[in-house]
């Protein structure tokens, strides 16, 4: 173990030593407390990056208090991880809470988020992940509250109590992956699965652990809480738990999947979970009557892509799944930005393009990047998807035509929003968008187009963390390296 | 209607994950458990570790981080809870005394409490017990004084000192072990002699800063609600 692996814990530690102190030190002022929080934010986007570029295809392993892998806990950092690290540290940045929402106990909250977060991605300890699952869960209960009003409670009340049922259907899960397989270290079950966990007691494990992630992850039938806590959260709440966290939750099925579960009963299952989540958001998003709700059913039929993509085998599947995923937390928090100020029903945005023709151009821009219109980001993402589906052939081949048919939804919704805005004003004008509202979105829209630019050399390096991603055997030597 | 339909749903869901349970432990072999893990930690700890309790040595030894974490969901809960309370704001106490008795068992109560708590944290590698255990009995003592005379509320400043602190020693325990080139949470101080108190090298420190963090969280936790239910 070299010195330089111990400094993979940092991106989890770090952030949790400032949430501890927060406290203290908003008592020389919340200014002081909102700076720190702040550069820690900052300094994880940093050691995300720096983790991103000292790995390359062979990943960083610790075990943590010395204690040696099965026995203790390992922290696994590969690229997928450090892409995740930085990308959920550059959400909190963007944005970070608003002191009126919650002050110094929503910093200390989205510290948390992204303390507990990057253990999430880190971790290759099942139980350990599911502590760093506790503490994300909690975090987004708090925050989902935090706009102080009866909608966020309420919102927040149901959202805690699916999210307690789906914690306890993980532990469950665990329970029985450790009743099979005697150990909870990822290399160590994956080294047994073939095993102990091929047949009807690892597809329950699989189908309890996927549930439970799932609430997360908004994946059908657990996403219940998704369009009314993301109507009443704080903008800047929703646009982390969509944007980001949703994705985090995805990364641990994705691990779960490449190193313990290849029974094709349990791939046929997270299809058929991620078909029905396509469908049923897309068509929710075209009932939708407002854009708030719009956006975060659109958010579970984009995190049902995410899903399918994860079905599809070997380093196709999981390279379309980054794609999909990063893609979304770039566009998905900025239309929130813009449903934040246009709240009410669609007929309302009549007008919107003459009030605000910065936040609708942003808007027809984003629109046509999650459709898939090239050349922009979400047209690659779409294709790769789509490519590894009909290479896959059989069941993807529908799949793939199911996403398409869900595209034609999502185009047929998004578009009718489109001429809302450029239609003349008929009552009261939509709402006006300071530059301070629109900055967040703004910033977004520059990465979407820097990433039109270059998707050549994303698309490589892309690649690359999924193919390293995907490698089962070598996440198992680096860890275990005497057992194999 | 509607409610039945859910309620029946509820209880479908329910049964279905019972007969599921059911089924699957049946084919598990019950009380012969793979304790791959589990075996080894048990014959390893004692010597690796220095701590004689082996629940101990799991809780903060092989598995230290976990501890690190739940610590952490516990400050999560206390946070969010803090900042949903905040809004209802901290209102009028109860004005009603807890009366003669109370007051004066409560008096008599807390430096019994207080023993007992500090006890079973530092003793917690030695015989049952912990910080989590200690730090609930210390939480106890500085709230039945609260409940006996409510007028004279906990001091939430010095508890959210007492916490910062104790998270924020945890956590440097841990770190420390980096400047010498070790994963964090790696022990240190040595071993020592097996069952005596100065022994498990750093794991009675974390212990200690686990039981004031667990004490002062519980006590402002259950102070607050005390306050704001008085409001209402």
């Amino acid at each position: 173990m070299t010195s330089g692996a111990n400094t993979l814990v940092l991106p989890i530690v770090l952030p949790l030593l400032g949430a501890f102190l927060l406290p203290l030190v908003a008592r020389f002022g919340d200014g002081l407390a909102r700076a720190l929080g702040i550069v820690l934010v900052v300094v994880n986007i940093f050691l995300g990056w720096t983790l991103w570029s000292a790995v390359g295809t062979e990943a960083a392993v610790t075990a943590l208090g010395g204690f040696e892998a099965p026995l203790g806990i390992v922290l696994y950092g590969d690229r997928l991880a450090a892409l995740f690290v930085a990308v959920l540290a550059v959400g909190a940045l963007i944005f970070w809470p608003r002191a009126e929402h919650g002050g110094v106990k929503a910093y200390t909250l989205t510290l948390l988020l992204v303390a507990g977060g990057s253990g999430l991605v880190l971790s290759g300890d099942l139980f350990n992940i599911f502590v760093f699952y506790e503490i994300v869960a909690v975090a987004s209960y708090g925050l989902a509250a935090s706009s102080g009003d009866k909608a966020g409670f309420g919102a927040a009340l149901r959202y805690l109590v699916l999210g307690a049922l789906g914690s306890s259907l993980v532990l469950i899960g665990i329970g029985l992956v450790y009743a099979a397989a005697g150990t909870l270290n990822l290399a160590d079950i994956a080294r047994l699965a073939p095993e102990k966990l091929s047949g009807t007691t690892g597809l329950a494990a699989f189908l309890l652990l996927v549930l439970g992630f799932g609430v997360k992850a908004e994946l059908f039938p657990v996403n219940t809480w998704v369009p009314e806590v993301y109507a009443a959260a704080p903008m800047r709440v929703t646009a982390i738990l969509a944007g980001v966290v949703s994705k985090l939750a995805m990364v641990v099925i994705l691990r779960l999947l490449v190193l313990v579960f290849h029974d094709p009963a349990a791939i046929s299952l997270l299809m058929a979970v991620a078909i029905v989540t396509i469908v049923a958001g897309e068509f929710a998003a075209y009932r939708a009557s407002d854009l708030n709700r719009t956006f975060a059913y659109s958010s579970i039929a984009q995190l049902g892509l995410v899903a399918l993509a994860l079905t599809i085998p070997a380093t196709a599947g999981i390279l379309a799944a980054i794609a999909v995923a990063l893609h979304h937390a770039v566009v998905k928090p900025a239309f929130f930005v813009i449903a934040a100020k246009w709240r009410g029903p669609l007929a309302g945005l009549a007008g919107g393009a003459r009030v605000a023709p910065a936040a609708a151009g942003l808007f027809v821009l984003l629109a046509l990047s999650i459709i898939g219109i090239p050349p922009l980001p979400g047209f690659w993402a779409k294709l790769v998807l789509l490519g590894g589906a009909f290479d896959a052939g059989g069941a993807y081949a529908f799949a793939a035509a199911v996403v398409l048919a869900a595209t034609v939804v999502e185009a047929a919704y998004l578009f009718r929003v489109v001429a809302r805005i450029w239609q003349p004003a008929a009552g009261a004008k939509p709402a006006h968008f300071a530059f301070s509202d629109l900055s967040p979105a703004l910033l977004l829209g520059v990465i979407l187009i820097v990433a039109t630019l270059f998707v050549a050399p994303i698309g490589t390096a892309l690649s690359g963390a999924a193919a390293s991603a995907a490698d089962a055997g070598s996440y198992v030597a680096r860890v275990l390296p005497g057992r194999m | 209607m509607h409610g039945y339909g859910r309620t029946t749903a509820s209880l479908l869901f329910l049964a279905g994950l019972v007969v599921m349970l059911y089924a699957l432990f049946q084919a598990l072999p019950f009380g012969a458990a793979p304790m791959q893990v589990g075996q080894e930690i048990v014959s390893r700890a004692p010597g690796e570790t220095g701590a004689a309790n082996i629940v101990t040595a799991i809780l903060l030894g092989y598995r230290g981080f976990d501890t690190l974490g739940e610590v952490t969901i516990l400050f999560v809960a206390a946070t969010a809870a803090g900042l949903i309370l905040s809004g209802a704001g901290a209102g009028d106490l109860p004005k009603a005394p807890g009366g003669f008795i109370l007051k004066a068992a409560a008096d008599l109560l807390f430096p019994f409490l207080v023993v007992l708590g500090a006890y079973i944290i530092l003793h917690g590698h030695l015989t049952p017990g912990g910080g989590f255990q200690g730090g609930a009995i210390m939480a106890a003592a500085f709230f039945i004084p609260l409940l006996a005379s409510p007028t004279s509320p906990l001091n939430h400043s010095t508890a959210a000192l007492v916490e910062g602190f104790a998270g924020t020693a945890f956590i440097v325990i841990g770190l420390a072990s980096l400047m010498w080139g070790e994963a964090f949470l790696t022990p240190f101080l040595g071993k020592g002699t097996l069952g005596d108190l100065f022994s498990a090298g750093s794991l009675p420190l974390l212990y200690l800063a686990i039981g004031l963090k667990v004490g002062s969280e519980l006590a402002g936790l259950m102070a607050r609600i005390v306050e704001v239910g008085g409001k209402s």
